[in-house]
């Protein structure tokens, strides 16, 4: 008994070795790779394999037992080969896996772009090796299993020639799985006990259950050290810093390219009908609710005459709906549009001024000059362009 | 010895019996309406009392209190007697736990539907029905632990185990979950106050999924599948590990509700692990419950209460193998907040617990009137209903919540949010008409199987008194040598339950202590100020109608809900929120930092229409808001009651606290007139707006100050 429980936890240490060699990489890389789903992902399935391969070998192993207590000298040649095939593929395996990860330092080293969903190239191709080698271990074992259970099968029909061959071959193998008793002999492991009528069994516990169990504490155990002893794993706000930085670097990488690229300092009315229509239905979607369907203004002010709270020209207008006025209840809208989705709608914002809806609003603010707003006066600029820097300020504080 | 003749009182478990049905029917007829009205949202009638927001809280404690209580009253009630050999310790003990049960229930459902309600989720009762629940539990458990002394069988079987396990932990969590300071008859405030108020609610909620939901229907599972199967269990020594294991693991799991929230780093990873740990000893119960069945499948096929009981333990471990995978940081980042956790606990819910409890009744009844079931055909029928039921209801949630998820999250190349929130949500709409109708199929299951046990007690003759004889325990008992060591614990039920009580609160009290002792669990934030009077009436209005059943306050360290909502969510910004309002489901926006979004008649708008301001919401309207006036008889003991539980409100501020509202009040509604709103200022939507317009406010100019 204890022999066979020391075997089974060499072979959990076996399968455990890949996701330390895992353990050490991350100490090598600045960018933790546990934060990438898609490795997590696969590392989920790794592991959940190992445990079916575990649970898998345990059961041949017992199976290869029991029987050869009843047929010792038909088994004994092949069972010590047998055994030494479990031991290979579990050695074959981890280190199939461990090595695949060393080859992946290696190699992150030298090809960096090549990105499979934000995994490397080779990261992606040698998880996704042990993940099919351990299916064709799996396959190898329920092969295995099969041939062995219908070779004995043939044997026993042979001794014996049982009526119904079919119907004990599959419970033979389900009770192998989990090393249970055998219903016919069920008497043995009986308890004497006897409540209302029901009776208990005493069953050994599921090989597969009782490793899978070991298994989920010690991966317990490393994630804590992973992410509390060591502190190799970046917590929640490592995380969210890391996330920001890496979109912050993507947008601008992108940005340098588009050219859609408009900010307050360049912005310019836009006159293109196209233009004026997706502004026009930027408005519809998300502006309409407060200022009217055609700027007449609610809870908002009014958009169609010449008084304006904030300034009435298109650097202005921009300005306003980028940044918002937050403490009168205006939200800054640059995390909703893009750029050119905001220079579009101040842009048919500035189009609807003159309009005169019924119902309009009364107006707030102070009267535009006619001047001012077709094109910007320098002082007005300036002065645009203070402000939006106190402004960025404010929102960088954030 | 002689052999002793007794009775088994059938008569209380009929009742039971009969009560698990009624509530049944009306719980589920809750989530059906509650699942109609998100897609129908005229189906909130523009009543206060029957808004999603009240009705929700109805519809999970009938559910859980009401149908699964029941339930298990009525499963423990028929199998601890016949597992011990003894009636029910006495008949008026019975009859109050009976009476006091179902009073609770009905105080409960009226209590909600007024509004009165604590806002902690499912321990939404206000301190009298707490106090009463806590009083007839210690009933049952006298009544319990009274026939367990007087029993006629010297070891106690896996069942009771997990009972005696089951009502020494509920009275652990319900008591400790509950304390909190009356204000007034139905108004209390919570103890504890944010984080703390979220770590000791989850540890609430997520046991009350483990020992409310879980362990005393394993114990039922354990005595009707042998009994329905005629099969001895599977595995003793399997009983003992995995009981153990279960009820020491559970507890400790309860922070993975609260992953990527503002608790603590290292109780978030225990609770990462401790979930991940429970998935051997939660299927241990459902290996033990299946292969049992071995040798008896071919019964399966024919014998009705077997399959339901089948589905009922497979659902279960498609569940707790579920859970744990939520609970894994990278998916619960995806699921959290989403539809696919009610996919997840309804297939726990209408699976586990309602299939089982199906199949317990189809077992019982013909049992106690001593005839056969009326249709076998019918009970088929229900059979098969319900299964389709399960699945179309969780199939299209699941798939909602994956969806939604990832439309949070998607930016477009230049790192704009893709999508609005609404956006997000009309696109729901078809799922939750799905919803609707598996919801719908599994009802009326229960209607057909209702209907069958009725034609079945009418055609039988009820038998409230069983006759039983056996023999008495003897006073000197020497154990076999050769007894497995756990048979010791077994013959001692008092020892039995203390180191259950032992095992399950060593997790609670790791996870809880530091938060409570160790400052720099929550920094302080010294911007952040304790709620004016306007504002914490406007809370509790907030909570009164139930805002968190639908609205997140909990902004995660996320890109995607920082560039939505705002910075994301500290401890220390949470300190005077007696309750917590983090909520689990964001059917509507996080709230958090809505304050200063939208100016005051924008909600003012909202409360009246939400579509007019929201065009596609499916929020129901609130005019009641801007009928009623506010009540502000119990501001000076609310104020108090902040001030006992260290709120800094200065000396003397209670009887300030009027003058301060009133000025508040006109301050909005001046505010609201500029915008063209004539109102009063005494309604209740001005508290309202006061309160959300406050939300997140605190440190929107200031970094965060980390005293340690």
């Amino acid at each position: 008994m204890k022999s066979q429980f020391n075997k089974g936890m060499l072979s959990v240490f076996l399968g455990i070795l890949p996701m330390i060699s895992f353990a050490q990489e991350k100490q090598i890389f600045n960018d933790s790779i546990f934060s990438n789903a898609l490795f997590n992902a696969f590392l989920v399935i790794v592991i959940f394999l190992l445990v079916v391969i575990i649970g898998l070998s345990s059961a041949f192993k017992n199976l290869i037992q029991s029987e050869t207590k009843e047929n010792k000298e038909r088994m004994s040649k092949t069972k010590g080969k047998e055994l030494l095939s479990i031991v290979a593929i579990f050695i074959l395996s981890s280190y199939t896996a461990s090595y695949a990860q060393e080859a992946t330092s290696v190699a992150a080293q030298v090809v960096n772009d090549w990105k499979i969903g934000g995994l490397d190239y080779f990261t992606f191709i040698s998880l996704s090796l042990a993940i099919l080698i351990e299916f064709g271990v799996i396959y190898f074992l329920i092969i295995s299993i099969k041939n062995f259970v219908k070779s004995n099968l043939i044997a026993e029909i042979d001794v014996k020639s049982l009526p119904q061959p079919i119907a004990i071959k599959e419970k033979n193998i389900l009770d192998k799985l989990n090393a249970s008793v055998e219903i016919e002999k069920e008497a043995e492991i009986m308890l004497d006990h006897n409540y209302d009528g029901i009776e208990e069994l005493d069953n050994d516990l599921p090989p597969w259950w009782k490793y899978g169990f070991y298994l989920t504490i010690l991966v317990g155990i490393i994630y804590l050290f992973n992410f509390h002893v060591l502190h190799t794993g970046d917590l929640q706000g490592a995380e969210f810093d890391k996330e920001v930085a890496k979109a912050k670097l993507e947008v601008a990488e992108y940005m340098k390219t588009a050219a859609n690229n408009v900010d307050e300092t360049n912005v310019k009315i836009l006159t293109e009908l196209a233009d004026i229509e997706a502004g026009k239905n930027v408005y519809t979607a998300n502006c309409a609710a407060c200022h009217g369907k055609i700027g007449e203004g609610g809870v908002g002010p009014n958009m169609t005459d010449n008084y304006w709270i904030h300034g009435g020209d298109i650097v202005n207008v921009f300005k306003s709906v980028k940044y918002g006025w937050p403490d009168k209840g205006m939200k800054s809208w640059k995390e909703d549009l893009s750029p050119m989705q905001m220079a579009q709608v101040s842009s048919y914002i500035h189009s609807l001024i003159g309009s005169n809806p019924p119902n309009g609003k009364a107006p707030q603010g102070d009267l535009m000059q006619e001047a001012v707003a077709v094109k910007d006066s320098t002082g007005m600029a300036a002065d645009t362009n203070a402000n939006a820097l106190t402004q960025v300020d404010t929102t960088i504080k954030k | 010895m002689e052999i002793e003749k007794f009775q088994y009182d059938n008569k209380t478990v009929k009742w039971f019996a009969y009560a698990t049905i009624i509530w049944g029917l009306v719980g589920m007829l809750g989530g059906l309406i509650i699942a109609l009205q998100l897609v129908f949202p005229v189906l909130n009638f523009d009543t206060a009392y029957t808004t999603y927001g009240r009705v929700r809280p109805i519809h999970t404690n009938a559910v859980i209190f009401a149908f699964v209580g029941n339930g298990i009253f009525m499963g423990v009630y028929y199998s601890l007697q016949r597992l011990v050999k003894a009636r029910m310790f006495s008949d008026l003990l019975s009859k109050i736990h009976f009476w006091g049960w179902q009073l609770i229930i009905v105080l409960a459902a009226a209590s909600l539907a007024l509004g009165k309600t604590t806002g902690k989720e499912y321990a939404e009762l206000e301190w009298p029905i707490d106090i009463l629940i806590t009083l007839v539990w210690v009933v049952f458990g006298w009544n319990m632990f009274g026939t367990i002394l007087r029993r006629r069988e010297r070891h106690l079987y896996v069942a009771i185990w997990f009972y005696i396990a089951t009502f020494v932990t509920v009275a652990m969590l319900h008591i400790v979950n509950s304390i909190e300071i009356p204000v007034t008859l139905f108004k209390s405030y919570s103890y504890y106050a944010g984080v703390q108020d979220a770590l000791v609610q989850w540890w609430y909620g997520h046991n009350a999924v483990a020992f409310f939901l879980t362990t005393p229907y394993l114990g039922l599972m354990y005595y009707f599948i042998p009994k329905a199967a005629n099969r001895p269990v599977y595995s003793y020594r399997l009983s003992i590990i995995h009981f153990w294991a279960l009820i020491f693991l559970y507890i400790w799991a309860g922070p993975h509700h609260l992953l990527y929230t503002a608790v603590p780093d290292w109780a978030q990873s225990l609770g990462v692990v401790f979930s991940v740990m429970l998935i051997a000893p939660s299927w241990g119960g459902m290996i033990n419950g299946l292969l049992t069945l071995r040798g008896a499948w071919d019964k399966v096929r024919d014998d009705v209460v077997l399959k339901f009981l089948v589905v009922a333990v497979t659902a279960y471990g498609m569940a707790t193998f579920e859970g744990p995978m939520l609970s894994l940081k990278s998916v619960n980042a995806v699921a959290h907040f989403t539809d696919w956790i009610v996919a997840h606990v309804h297939v726990g819910a209408l699976g586990w617990n309602g299939f089982l409890t199906f199949g317990i009744l189809y077992y019982l009844i013909p049992k106690m009137f001593q005839t056969n079931l009326y249709s076998k055909k019918l009970a088929n029928m229900h059979f098969w209903i319900g299964t389709l039921g399960i699945l179309v209801y969780a199939i299209p949630m699941y798939w909602a919540g994956f969806m939604q998820s990832s439309m949070w999250k998607d930016f477009t190349e230049e790192g704009q949010l893709q999508w609005q929130f609404l956006d997000t949500v009309t696109r729901m709409m078809p799922f939750y008409a799905a919803r609707a109708l598996g919801g719908t199929l599994y009802l009326v299951g229960v209607i057909i199987m209702t209907y069958n046990l009725f034609k079945t007690v009418a055609i039988g003759k009820f038998l409230p008194n069983e006759d039983a004889e056996a023999m008495p325990l003897s006073e000197n008992y020497t154990p076999h040598s050769k007894d497995h060591w756990h048979r010791w614990i077994e013959r001692k039920p008092i020892q039995l339950l203390v180191v259950s009580l032992v095992v399950v609160a060593i997790g609670g009290i790791i996870e809880f202590v530091p938060t409570f002792l160790v400052k720099s669990n929550i920094p302080t934030i010294a911007s952040v100020k304790p709620y004016t009077p306007l504002e914490l009436e406007g809370r509790d209005i907030y909570i009164r109608e139930g805002c968190y059943t639908c609205h997140s306050q909990m902004i995660r360290p996320f890109r995607s809900e920082v560039a939505r909502y705002g910075e994301y969510s500290k401890a220390g910004e949470f300190v005077y929120d007696h309750p917590f309002q983090w909520g689990s489901k964001r059917t509507g926006p996080d709230l958090v930092r809505v304050g200063g979004k939208y100016p005051d008649s924008w909600h003012y708008n909202h409360f009246i229409e939400p579509t007019s301001m929201s065009p596609g919401s499916i929020m129901p309207t609130y005019t009641w808001l801007l009928d009623d006036d506010l009540d502000v008889s119990s501001l000076k003991a609310k104020i108090k009651a902040m001030q006992t539980l260290g709120v800094p409100y200065p000396d003397g501020f209670a009887e300030m606290a009027e003058a301060s509202l009133r000025k508040q009040s006109q301050e909005i509604q001046a505010n609201l007139k500029k915008d063209g709103i004539e109102t009063s200022s005494e309604k209740e939507v001005i508290a309202m707006i006061a309160y959300l317009q406050r939300l997140g406010k605190d440190i929107k100019t200031v970094s965060v100050n980390n005293t340690k």
